[in-house]
């Protein structure tokens, strides 16, 4: 939640958020229901569109100084391709932007990608309160680390 | 940068802003929907390929609701931003005024003094925060399309104040030349002999059309360049936003809290013009005014 003591982290400055299908994939359902829920809470919301590469996701994350990278794929591609965009982050010392990750990615991948910082994970019926509520903690985390 | 220290911000712009100077700020505005970020997107392409190095800020609107903000006009130009390795940053105008032109200023003054050729601005051109930010703007662009109806009529009006250069889009819409004409029409009546106000039609199925509008924005440098006008809006954009940002602090909130201490202004909501007018007269403003 942004309260209290967080929202001085987010005085005059929205959460800032980029969502990215970093794949070929074109389930974009689950991605579009995302971007407007996470503007009805407040975010300012960019969206990638279908196809970017890893490397153009993190670029644009940085010349837009995003809080948080939401990566959603349905194709099964997420161990290959998140892993990308979080190397490409460690290599390039990006630590005030946080990974969150989701879309069709069986329990047992979620264990890999949270060393790789990818956090969330979530699947399809997830409720969209809570998934709002993780990107909020990461945002906090990476504002903390923004302003430190 | 947005939200840094603000003393170390504030001196890390002032610093940059000696670096500055170089850039040329084209604002381009006009209606929602009329193809501005396409339009930009095309036309950073080329001007990339010309060798010169060009940024883009682009503004949206947040809801006034929950404050929140879809980004949309990075989805319509990202291909080519990706190709190119252009920056682009989006602002969303927050609904706050300040806040906005705040950011906007810092962001040019950042832009201009890494030396960059152009920095394109785009706004939707209503509400106050986006006519303040056409201030910062060198030259104005003003995007039209055939089809607006009324609205047309209402732009017509005032349109010699509005921008430098106008644009007819869409020109392979029907109604497209009547629509060029029309404007070109009531530019004929345009009495300011010092520079000659244009409309250039483009369309995104013509790409040379967008070459076109960058060589009436070289011309419109050369312009301001002769006249000694290049840079100077933003000049008094800066110095209007530093001065009011300083004279809330300094003057306007000091004499709220006094006039809040003294227990016989309780009733200050009678002649309230009248007190203000004390105020003013005892500050002196025509002897400050020789003092400068
Ligand atoms: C609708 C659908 C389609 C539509 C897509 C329409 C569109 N424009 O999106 C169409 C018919 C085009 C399609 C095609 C294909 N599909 Co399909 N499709 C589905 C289906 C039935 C539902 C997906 C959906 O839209 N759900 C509704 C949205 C709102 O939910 P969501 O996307 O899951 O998103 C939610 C959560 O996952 C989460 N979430 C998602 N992303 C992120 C990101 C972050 C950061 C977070 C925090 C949360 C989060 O939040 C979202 C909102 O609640 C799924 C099966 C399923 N039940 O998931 C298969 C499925 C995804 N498709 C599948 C396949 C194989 C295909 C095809 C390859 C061919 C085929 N066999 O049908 C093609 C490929 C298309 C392409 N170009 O990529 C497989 C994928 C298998 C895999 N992962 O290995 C699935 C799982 C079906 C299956 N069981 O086999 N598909
Ligand atoms: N027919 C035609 N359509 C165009 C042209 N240029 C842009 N469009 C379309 O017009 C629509 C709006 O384009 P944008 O570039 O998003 O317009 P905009 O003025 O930036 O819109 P906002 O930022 O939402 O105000 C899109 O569907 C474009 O594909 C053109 O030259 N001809
Ligand atoms: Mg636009």
């Amino acid at each position: 939640m942004v309260d209290g003591k967080n929202q001085l982290l987010f005085k005059d400055k929205p959460i800032k958020i980029l969502l990215a299908k970093p794949g070929i994939d074109g389930h974009d359902r689950g991605i579009l229901v995302l971007a407007k829920a996470f503007r009805d809470a407040g975010m300012e919301v960019l969206y990638a569109g279908l196809l970017p590469t890893p490397e153009e996701v993190v670029d644009t994350a940085v010349n837009e100084d995003v809080d948080v990278i939401a990566l959603s794929l349905l194709n099964g591609a997420h161990m290959t391709v998140f892993r990308k965009v979080a190397q490409i982050m460690e290599s390039r010392n990006i630590d005030d932007i946080s990974l969150v990750g989701g879309g069709t990615i069986p329990d047992e991948d979620k264990p890999e990608l949270e060393k790789m910082k990818i956090t969330g994970n979530y699947g399809p019926g997830t409720p969209l309160s809570v998934i709002i509520d993780h990107v909020t903690m990461r945002a906090i985390e990476a504002r903390e680390r923004k302003l430190r | 940068m947005e939200g840094a220290n603000d003393n170390l911000r504030k001196e890390l712009l002032a610093k940059l802003y000696q670096y500055g100077g170089h850039s040329q700020v084209v604002g381009i505005t006009g209606p929602p929907g009329i193809g501005k970020s396409t339009l930009i997107g095309n036309m950073s392409s080329l001007i990339i390929k010309s060798g010169k190095k060009v940024a883009i800020l682009a503004i949206d609107a947040s809801s006034p609701y929950t404050g929140g903000s879809l980004l949309g006009n990075r989805i319509r130009m990202q291909d080519q931003l990706w190709e190119n390795k252009i920056y682009m940053r989006s602002l969303a105008n927050r609904g706050s005024k300040g806040g906005l032109a705040d950011s906007a200023l810092g962001s040019v003054i950042i832009l201009d003094s890494a030396g960059y050729d152009y920095i394109i601005i785009e706004t939707v051109g209503s509400g106050q925060a986006d006519l303040d930010i056409m201030n910062l703007a060198d030259t104005t662009v003003l995007v039209l399309a055939p089809g607006l109806g009324d609205q047309i009529q209402a732009i017509k009006a005032g349109i010699m104040e509005i921008a430098d250069i106008f644009v007819m889009n869409k020109m392979d819409r029907e109604g497209a030349y009547f629509a060029m004409k029309d404007i070109e029409d009531t530019l004929s009546l345009d009495e300011n002999k010092e520079f000659r106000r244009e409309v250039i039609g483009s369309t995104i199925t013509k790409s040379e059309s967008y070459l076109e509008l960058i060589n009436a924005i070289g011309r419109h440098r050369e312009f301001l360049d002769r006249a000694g006008q290049m840079g100077k809006k933003r000049l008094d954009f800066a110095l209007r936003w530093v001065l009011e940002d300083e004279l809330k602090e300094k003057l306007i909130d000091p004499i709220i809290a006094k006039i809040h201490s003294n227990p016989k202004n309780a009733s200050l909501k009678e002649n309230i013009y009248q007190e203000v007018d004390f105020i003013i007269d005892s500050l002196d403003i025509r002897g400050l005014l020789k003092k400068i």
